[in-house]
């Protein structure tokens, strides 16, 4: 049945349904509306859990890692500055394999302040060993959530789910809901392969030296090779169950498009009605929607990108002294491809601006009337006039 | 069809993971400075004149543990179900938790464990914790003790003494025991069953009170051949004059109230003037309007000048009572079937450094003139003999906080009233209490020892003094450090509002003399306790247990700490919400 729900809620309800059992988080915007309603629920004997209030998110990400280490399934929640504030302990997360969900709602990092929609958070932690999987409407992020910790405990790896903030966080959508029984078809219990027990002691994440941390540190990167084979799996079980599946990456009106819009998150959605308006004029105009970020899913894209005409990549973030980083990515994925397409580089939406149609139309166009793109990014939509050209 | 998840038990998943055992890294070694239990004093319990334990007892009721905080209460004071009714609980001024939010409701926590025992019948704790061959060996070195007065005081002295083994004859002037319990506090605050049960558990230990049988000059020099000793604890049992004209037409304020007590029927009405602004002409006045009368007290300060308990005043002006502030009766006369008095207007001048009230003086030649049906007076009292006065000091006088010791055969305390610097029934139990300790000391150990002795048991840096310090109970061992607020990791406490209790509306009271507050519900109470901070005190909340880094705390007989581990962090000390822990450094 579908329900009016605001998207932080509707992470919030698949987090309920996957029976979390230790949940930690330190508010902030535009996070809080998702750890609000747990508490809540907790708070109301609605969800058997314990919620483990927290001084800051350093603390909250170790609250967390100890739960996960107890062999219970776990949820926090960040954005912008406090996902910074957790760096650290992400790095530790992923290399002690605990599979720990996280909601990350994107927004700008400060100064000047601003709680506005932004990717550079997340994109910021790329090294830091999490799976991340980018939504586009509420009803992904429900089921997205629910995907995470069936991923994550099927690989023990952490997964980040990513929302756009505002745009997607507190937009209510229609969103259907499921029921507890078929959360828990999808979502058996927890079978941890890692449990501190105090019947059976032992210490973990001790020293390791150097005769042995590289070969943890490739383990790490074996499983996050099979992540893209074992995401397959896990949207096939969500399918049988739900019906529903998105994939990695998600290609729209690719075939014989002359320029293959790349896009994420919820201005993907604004891109799905601009291939459709462009597409009626007579445009050859294709987009491809990246949901997976890390592992980057390097053979889907040299699949789909291959051989094409032209990419255009719209970041709505920015690495400083190079480019955006989606399009560093792709550009990295595509070098060694024997076709492989030029790719152009945007840059649009920072700090909650809006990516209009417009915007979208206007990288479509001057993508397909330039023969070869410039070393640069280029910026759209300033308001001061110093667009590169 | 229920989907199993997939492990990949092929996963590759390298960590690093051990079964050794760190035993053997003994971080003792580390250590410079070393944490220990170390309980100290709540200010409550100080500030009681009775030198209950209080922060120990509310940690019991909060566990819902009624019986022991009462035998607790009861190594300290005979008479909770009363004190929970007429003290003017010192202890709530002193309480820690008034700079977070309001005070401990410890006064009424009090009244509903004494009310508690009297419904569930508990009976006194054994003096020494079960120790019969003690208590044999001190009942057969045990003295005979002749009390004078069967008020708080003389009662209290009696209980103590008993328990320590003495016999005790008490003597009262009156025709039933109680004094000023029995005689001076109305009804309304004290109900007469009550003071009856807790007087009760006095003639069950065998104290022997004798009614009708003022002790006199004559008593005290025959004494010596019938009792090894002797505490006076008769009283003020004279009211103060005022000194003017017409004064014969004012009623004394004492004599009144007992009177009323006495059931003696007194058909007041119209209006009355009640002279004073202690306890008594608070007590008068409401005891008038319970009778239909128009009242007014007359006070020649200010209404925060009265030494009256702020409290009862303030229920006097509920229940309808006058107040007419800065006005010194100068004249009474008769008028017609009324009396007239004069007044003198005052004014305030400056602050009396040596009693902390402010002084005043006549405003001019101001006068004002009132009429009323009667007059009571009620400005104070004084012994009601002047052999009741205690000696001056000199070689075979010993004056303490709250007692004077008169060496001679046989030795006599003087007491209650007589002695004390706080006329109050909590005085008059701690008054008690160190005259046992006086008078047991002096026989045991002689008269030199009393002056060690008695400090040995103060309660903290204060000046009441704890049986079960005298006794070598656990007590002694508390560090009389005074804990103060800044010392509580007040992390650990939420604000939570004080229980109210229940309390009858003015009109309903005034109908009557009947019990104006009620004693809180076994929730409240345990809800109320469990507010308290427990300043000092180790409540087992495990804090310092769950918090050591190195499992270093564990329970034997009760909380300990494994050295060869403890690396002297600190953690568990600062972690104590209650500072019941210590650091100090470790020696060479």
């Amino acid at each position: 049945m579908k329900t009016v729900l605001e998207g932080s809620h509707a992470v919030s309800e698949a987090v309920r349904m996957a029976r979390v059992q230790v949940m930690s988080a330190y508010p902030i915007t535009p996070q809080t509306h998702i750890v609000e309603a747990l508490s809540e629920y907790v708070a109301d004997g609605r969800m058997d859990a314990r919620f483990i209030c927290v001084e800051s998110e350093h603390s909250a990400m170790a609250a967390v890692i100890g739960a996960a280490s107890g062999g219970v399934r776990t949820f926090t929640a960040t954005s912008s500055h406090g996902l910074a504030l957790m760096h650290e302990l992400l790095h530790w997360s992923s290399a002690a394999r605990l599979p720990i969900v996280m909601a990350e709602v994107n927004r700008a990092l400060g100064p000047g302040w601003n709680i506005w929609m932004d990717q550079t958070d997340s994109l910021a932690q790329r090294d830091t060993g999490w799976i991340q999987l980018y939504c586009e409407d509420a009803q992904e992020a429900l089921d997205t959530t629910l995907q995470g910790f069936h991923l994550a405990e099927s690989i023990n790896l952490p997964v980040m789910v990513v929302l756009d903030a505002f745009f997607l966080s507190h937009t209510y959508e229609p969103v259907d809901v499921p029921g507890q029984s078929e959360v828990d078809r999808f979502l058996p219990a927890l079978r941890p392969r890692i449990r501190l027990d105090t019947r059976t002691p032992f210490a973990m994440s001790q020293m390791a030296p150097p005769g042995v941390y590289m070969e943890m540190r490739r383990d790490i990167q074996s499983a996050m090779e099979r992540v893209p084979d074992c995401f397959g799996r896990t949207e096939a079980a969500f399918e049988e169950v739900f019906g529903r599946r998105y994939g990695a990456v998600e290609a729209v009106a690719c075939e014989n498009a002359d320029v293959i819009l790349v896009m994420t998150g919820t201005a993907a959605s604004t891109c799905r009605q601009v291939v459709e308006d462009l597409r009626s004029e007579g445009e050859k105009i294709g987009m491809l929607k990246l949901k997976m970020f890390r592992p980057f899913p390097v053979s889907a894209i040299r699949k789909l990108l291959g051989g094409t005409s032209k990419v255009a990549v719209v970041d709505r973030n920015f690495s400083f002294g190079a480019s955006g980083i989606f399009a560093q990515e792709i550009r990295a994925a595509l070098c060694n491809h024997p076709n492989h397409p030029p790719v152009f580089g945007y840059i649009a939406g920072l700090g909650g601006r809006d990516i209009t149609p417009d915007i979208l139309k206007e990288i479509y166009r001057r993508t397909r009337d330039t023969d070869h793109p410039q070393a640069e990014s280029v910026w759209v939509g300033l308001t001061t006039e110093k667009e590169s050209t | 069809m229920t989907l199993e998840q997939e492990i990949h038990d092929d996963l590759p998943m390298y960590i690093s993971r051990s079964e050794i055992s760190t035993e053997v890294n003994k971080t003792g070694a580390w250590r410079y400075v070393r944490p220990g239990y170390d309980e100290k004093t709540a200010p409550c319990s100080r500030a009681c004149p009775a030198g209950e334990d209080i922060a120990r007892i509310e940690m019991l009721v909060g566990q819902g543990m009624v019986h022991a905080a009462w035998e607790t209460l009861l190594r300290e004071n005979p008479f909770p179900a009363i004190c929970g009714r007429v003290c003017f609980h010192p202890c709530e001024g002193a309480c820690n938790r008034q700079e977070m939010d309001q005070a401990i409701a410890v006064h009424h926590l009090e009244r509903f464990i004494g009310d508690t025992a009297i419904r569930e019948r508990f009976e006194v704790p054994h003096p020494f914790y079960g120790d019969e061959a003690e208590q044999a060996r001190r009942r057969a070195a045990g003295k005979k003790i002749a009390i004078a007065g069967a008020g708080p005081a003389g009662l209290s002295a009696a209980y103590f003494l008993t328990r320590l083994g003495h016999a005790c004859d008490v003597f009262d002037a009156d025709d039933e025991p109680g004094g000023v319990l029995r005689w001076g506090i109305p009804w309304y605050r004290l109900p007469e069953d009550v003071l009856k049960i807790e007087l009760s558990r006095l003639l069950d230990m065998g104290v022997r009170i004798y009614c009708n049988q003022p002790v006199t000059p004559d008593f005290l020099k025959q004494a010596k051949d019938r009792y090894d000793g002797v505490f006076l604890g008769c009283g003020y049992g004279r009211s103060l004059r005022m000194g003017i004209p017409g004064e014969e037409m004012a009623r004394d304020g004492l004599e009144f109230l007992h009177e009323v007590r006495a059931g003696e029927d007194a058909c007041l009405q119209g209006t009355a003037a009640v002279i004073g602004g202690g306890n008594t002409a608070v007590d008068v006045a409401r005891t008038l309007v319970r009778m239909g009368v128009q009242t007014t007290i007359l006070y020649r300060r200010r209404r925060s000048d009265m030494p009256a308990f702020g409290h009862e005043a303030e229920m006097a002006l509920e229940e309808g009572v006058s107040l007419v502030e800065r006005v010194a009766p100068i004249q009474i006369e008769a008028a017609g079937n009324e009396c007239r008095l004069t007044l003198q207007e005052m004014k305030t001048t400056d602050m009396d450094t040596r009693t902390g009230r402010v002084r005043v003086v006549p405003d001019g030649d101001r006068i004002r003139r009132m009429r009323f049906d009667q007059v009571f007076s009620a400005i104070g009292a004084e012994p009601g003999e002047n052999w009741l006065i205690p000696p001056e000091d000199s070689e075979s006088v010993l004056s303490v906080s709250h007692c004077v010791l008169q060496d001679g055969d046989p030795p006599l305390v003087f007491g209650g009233d007589l002695a004390t610097p706080v006329k109050s029934v909590a005085d008059a139990v701690g008054s008690g209490k160190q005259a046992a300790m006086i008078l047991d000391t002096y026989f045991h150990e002689g008269r030199d020892a009393i002056p060690r002795r008695l400090a040995d048991c103060r309660v903290g840096h204060g000046q009441a003094l704890s049986m079960e310090i005298y006794l070598g109970g656990k007590r002694r061992e508390r560090n009389p450090h005074e804990v103060r607020f800044a010392e509580i990791n007040t992390d650990y406490f939420f604000t939570a509002e004080r229980q109210p209790h229940p309390v009858l509306n003015p009109p309903e009271r005034i109908r009557a003399f009947e019990e104006v507050e009620g004693v809180l519900s076994k929730e409240s109470a345990m809800m109320e306790a469990a507010r308290c901070f427990n300043c000092g005190i180790c409540n087992e909340c495990d804090n310092c247990r769950l918090y050591c880094p190195e499992v270093a705390v564990y329970i034997g007989a009760t909380r300990c700490i494994d050295f060869d581990y403890c690396k002297g962090c600190g953690i568990c000390v600062v972690e104590c919400p209650r500072n019941a822990m210590s650091l100090e450094e470790e020696g060479p």
